[in-house]
């Protein structure tokens, strides 16, 4: 992995996002990976029982997508500071999202490096159904 | 019989849970197995042994089963609510140092807010936000995150007007 530094980082690039196709196979790696058996992420008739059109993907992998868009991008010197996000909108199963981001602002803090990111998953059927901010910190290159 | 949200922030806003060690330690499988779901290949995560930073809170937790025990629904699930259907709906989280393989977390959970905000599923929606601390063998903390889920009833249930024992006034 090569390593990014806060000096590299321009206001407005876009991060090298990824997509994920939403296969079956899919979640049933999403509740492996989780351990979160909340019926809502894998039965099918239970998720429309409850008002929703079929099952979607969890909070943790959902975050797990856009931490690693964050991880990726920062390299190994980085680290995540902060991550917030918003689920407005399904990602169900059939779906590709499409995790991507963008950098808002670099800015020095106490001696680190900080760049602010607008980080979403969207897919074709939603657009952006989960948007989201982070902070991430880089090493100085004069460092 | 109706819901009588007052009642419900007076008993809940501000309980905490006392501090409860992960049930096991911070390991390797889990980490390949969450890497492995979303087409991770970060050599830090599978061959490093660094913890996810969006994992500690799972290693914090006592575990995934039996369902209730699961991060913060062993909680959600006491406080009453019209319905007991759940979608979690806004997720926060800042980090303070990274984890390695083969630390011990431990996690409290605090209720900051319960209330009914109507939504497509349900009028009687309500709304839980809550913030989790975790912390490492050390005391110190690792990160601090805000979660808020929504608690909603079945559309038989909107329909019929069920209100759960638990939670009718």
């Amino acid at each position: 992995m090569s390593q990014r530094c806060w000096e590299d980082v321009r206001e407005g690039e876009a991060l090298p996002g990824f997509a994920l196709e939403l296969t079956m196979t899919r979640m049933v790696q999403q509740v492996s990976g989780t351990q979160d058996f909340y019926p809502i992420h894998h039965d099918r008739d239970f998720a429309r029982s409850g008002g929703h059109p079929d099952i979607f993907v969890n909070t943790a992998f959902t975050r797990a997508a856009l931490c690693r868009l964050l991880t990726d991008w920062a390299g190994p010197a980085g680290f995540v500071k902060r991550l917030g996000f918003q689920m407005r909108r399904y990602h169900l199963v059939g779906d590709t999202i499409y995790v991507r981001g963008k950098v808002v602002k670099k800015y020095r803090q106490d001696g680190v490096g900080a760049v602010d990111l607008e980080i979403w998953a969207e897919n074709a059927r939603e657009g952006i159904a989960t948007p989201g901010t982070a902070t991430v910190h880089l090493p100085l290159r004069s460092a | 019989m109706g819901f009588d949200i007052s009642r419900v922030k007076v008993a809940w806003e501000g309980y905490e849970t006392p501090l409860m060690p992960g049930r096991y330690p911070v390991e390797f499988d889990p980490i390949r197995r969450h890497c492995h779901m979303v087409d991770d290949q970060n050599p830090l995560f599978l061959e490093q042994g660094f913890c996810p930073p969006v994992m500690v809170d799972y290693f914090a937790s006592r575990g995934a089963w039996p369902p209730g025990e699961l991060d913060i629904l062993g909680l959600i699930r006491k406080i009453p609510t019209p319905g007991d259907r759940l979608v979690n709906m806004n997720h926060e989280f800042e980090w303070f140092k990274a984890v390695k393989v083969g630390e011990r977390l431990s996690v409290s959970h605090k209720v900051v807010s319960v209330d009914v905000k109507p939504t497509k599923l349900d009028p009687l929606s309500v709304w839980i936000k809550t913030e989790t601390r975790i912390v490492d063998e050390r005391g110190e903390t690792v990160a601090l995150r805000w979660n808020q889920i929504l608690v909603h009833r079945t559309p038989e249930q909107v329909q019929a007007g069920f209100i759960r024992a638990e939670a009718a006034a």
